[in-house]
């Protein structure tokens, strides 16, 4: 139990000394959702409006699978990556192993089932009465997408909170892409990872810790931009 | 709200656009085990290793197993690993060239202090016979590690079958500290290398549930190599800097800074390159 | 038939929604320069023919023609020059601005705020005080008139207006016949109206029809 308090000590140790492999961490883990998330939303967004909002064969059958993928278990993912990027893969010749990228490819696998099945949800559940709202006040079939998406902004950001905490806590897809190579791809919780194997619960705590403050932080920033856009 | 916006957008960009390698210097990729970087080995070479002859050492610690696996994959450039036999079996198989002995430190068992099956002092064999009259509980890596595949080749020697469905015999599949942790949760023998029993005991402020109850055998010898990943298998990879490497690792100098590398105050490896 | 220009002529129009027939019109004309009341009981097919009039629907049969536009025409060419003010109106997740801007802005015309503020003054509602608030910190009644305002805003040639004063107090009843009607003073506009109230709908229109069944069943002019 003492590596609980001795966990939160040395979260504040690491943080305020500067400590060059805790920041490395926090850096590549930053870079990394970062990249992911914005991947996630590029492509998931308009995959869940599509999904939402137009009818098509098959719809009820691809809304299942894309419901069943929440449940993808990240070393899976981080299998299945590794077997693309690996020099025997299909996309051997990008040098995606363990490099970010590599790690983002597999985390925007991650969290695209979540970003399309929670728009598709949120579109499906946008009011009725908006479409002939806007296409009466002269809105073309573009601004009517876009505007439809606007509208239903709230819900994708709750939902892109969602799969960027799904994100920035996993480690099956970072492990096996990235390698935990230190200085390079080593993130927060490949960090703790390794920090538990090795029996330093203490720092694993604290690395935990860590993990937790910048997501407070980024789960802040979004907040504040939520309030701003009411 | 612009302002917010075009201020994320900044952080935003800034995070994606920053370059991920350094770009001075040439950069080489081994894969070894967890058990070898978790000595702490490494980190003290790669920096002498880099001010020598300019190249970044990048290494990945995974399990034996998987280590080949990626040179046979290509996707490392040389490895460091403790498998003699599985490697000369890589070697042949013409996956890894240039292998060559580096170091070797050793193996222990180790056990309860109560040690029911009695085996404090023993031989290997007859150690590992009187756990398996006794169905002493056993913990086992089952892993395919280097660690794993040295307990094997033990139940080997001793004349006996690994005893893979018996119910004293625990295989954790989980890397060597932890396997220990379960080992002294159950009041176990289990078989591991010296630099962790080091690191665990100095964790229980030296006074640890499990104590080494046979070592020296010489069938508890772990040798590391040195292999580079065969250019004619991998025509991409860094041959000529993983040879860099296993001259540099040969050499007398870093023989020497190998031996005299110490584990909270112990040493851990004696140098054999030829 | 009609050498005269008309605003809408209808012909053969059928509305028909699982089978049931919802609105069944064989001839219809309505002159330019109108302000048209209609009123009928619910299932009568009012809302239906306003929705055909906005282009926002196709008859299942028949034809809507407006002015001089052709098969060719666009509809969203027709909806830039044609709004309907729905019954319950929908309002966006914006501000009062936004709210009303939103027409504004996709036609990318300027002087936004002026014109906005001006559509709020006719329907009652101070902009100094509403152009900021948030779509969901207005009363039902105010909702309504913020609608009316998007619609205004844009000083349409056709303003269609299903139930305007259903969910208002007297004042604001006054304030939105006020407003439809400076609309079709200063810019022209015609007005077609839907309501129950028979007696606003008398004090405000020109002509007057009743619908039942989806059918149109008298009017004091010629169809």
């Amino acid at each position: 139990m003492e590596y609980l308090w001795q966990g939160l000590f040395q979260a504040l140790e690491l943080l305020v000394s500067g400590d060059g492999q805790t920041f490395s961490a926090i850096w590549v883990t930053l870079r990394v959702s970062t990249m992911s998330i914005t991947g996630t939303l590029l492509i998931g967004i308009p995959l869940g409006f599509v999904l939402g909002y137009q009818s098509f064969p098959g719809k009820k059958g691809l809304r299942l699978i894309v419901d069943t993928l929440l449940s993808f278990p990240t070393v899976v993912i981080g299998l299945l990556v590794y077997a693309m990027v690996s020099r025997q893969g299909p996309l051997g010749d990008f040098g995606l192993l363990f490099t970010v990228p590599g790690i983002a490819i597999g985390q925007i696998i991650l969290g695209l089932p979540i970003i399309i099945a929670l728009t598709a949800s949120a579109l499906e559940h946008i009011d009725e009465r908006l479409r002939h709202t806007l296409l009466t006040l002269g809105a073309d079939k573009r601004q009517v997408m876009l505007s439809t998406v606007w509208e239903a902004r709230y819900p994708i950001l709750a939902a892109a909170v969602t799969a960027y905490g799904r994100i920035v806590s996993e480690v099956g897809i970072s492990m096996m892409v990235g390698g935990n190579i230190k200085w390079h791809t080593r993130t927060i919780t490949t960090a703790i990872a390794l920090e538990t194997n090795k029996g330093q619960f203490g720092m694993g705590i604290a690395l935990g810790l860590v993990l937790l403050a910048i997501a407070f932080a980024v789960n802040l920033l979004l907040h504040v931009l939520g309030q701003k856009t009411g | 709200m612009n302002r917010y916006c075009i201020g994320i957008m900044l952080i935003v960009s800034i995070l994606l656009l920053s370059p991920s390698q350094t770009l001075a210097g040439e950069s080489l990729m081994m894969a070894t085990t967890t058990s070898t970087d978790n000595t702490g080995l490494l980190d003290e070479l790669a920096p002498l290793f880099e001010e020598d002859t300019g190249i970044e050492l990048k290494w990945t610690a995974v399990g034996t197993g998987k280590a080949l696996e990626l040179g046979r994959n290509c996707d490392v450039d040389v490895l460091l690993v403790h498998a003699p036999a599985a490697e000369k079996l890589y070697v042949k198989k013409g996956y890894g060239v240039d292998r060559q002995e580096v170091m070797y430190n050793d193996f222990v068992i180790i056990g309860p202090a109560s040690d029911p099956a009695g085996i404090k002092g023993m031989q290997v064999p007859d150690a590992l016979r009187a756990v398996f009259e006794n169905k002493a509980i056993f913990a086992s890596r089952g892993d395919d590690s280097g660690t794993n595949k040295k307990e094997r080749s033990l139940w080997d020697n001793a004349g006996l079958d690994v005893p893979e469905k018996k119910s004293w015999y625990l295989q954790t599949g989980q890397g060597m500290l932890s396997t220990l942790r379960i080992a002294a949760e159950r009041d176990a023998y289990t078989l591991t290398d010296r630099g962790t029993y080091i690191k665990y005991a100095h964790s229980h402020q030296g006074n640890p549930p499990l104590s080494i109850l046979v070592q020296g055998d010489k069938s508890l010898f772990n040798q590391y190599s040195v292999i580079a990943v065969s250019p004619e298998n991998c025509p991409d990879v860094k041959y000529d800097l993983a040879t860099s490497f296993i001259q540099w690792i040969v050499s007398p100098d870093v023989q020497k800074a190998i031996g005299e590398f110490r584990l909270l105050g112990q040493q851990l490896f004696t140098p054999n390159a030829q | 038939m009609i050498p005269v220009p008309f605003l809408y002529l209808l012909q053969n129009v059928m509305v028909q929604y699982a089978g049931q027939t919802v609105l069944h019109i064989p001839s219809m004309h309505i002159p330019e320069n109108i302000i048209l009341g209609i009123s009928g009981h619910n299932g009568s097919g009012k809302s239906t023919l306003l929705r055909l009039l906005a282009f926002l629907e196709h008859p299942t049969q028949g034809r809507v023609r407006f002015r001089q536009a052709t098969e060719n025409t666009s509809r969203e060419f027709l909806r830039r020059r044609i709004t309907l003010l729905a019954q319950s109106p929908y309002l966006l997740k914006r501000s009062v601005l936004g709210n009303v801007a939103y027409g504004l802005k996709i036609r990318k015309e300027k002087q936004v705020e002026e014109k906005v503020s001006e559509a709020l003054d006719m329907v009652g509602l101070s902009p100094a005080r509403f152009l900021r608030r948030k779509w969901h910190q207005l009363s039902g009644g105010e909702r309504q008139r913020v609608a009316l305002a998007s619609r205004l805003v844009l000083r349409p040639d056709v303003l269609l207006l299903d139930e305007p004063t259903s969910n208002l107090d007297q004042e604001s009843t006054f304030l939105t016949r006020q407003a439809v009607l400076q609309a079709h003073e200063h810019w022209g506009t015609n007005l077609i109206m839907v309501s129950h109230d028979l007696e606003w709908l008398a004090q405000v229109s020109q002509t007057t029809l009743s619908m039942h069944k989806g059918r149109i069943q008298e009017s004091s002019y010629d169809i």
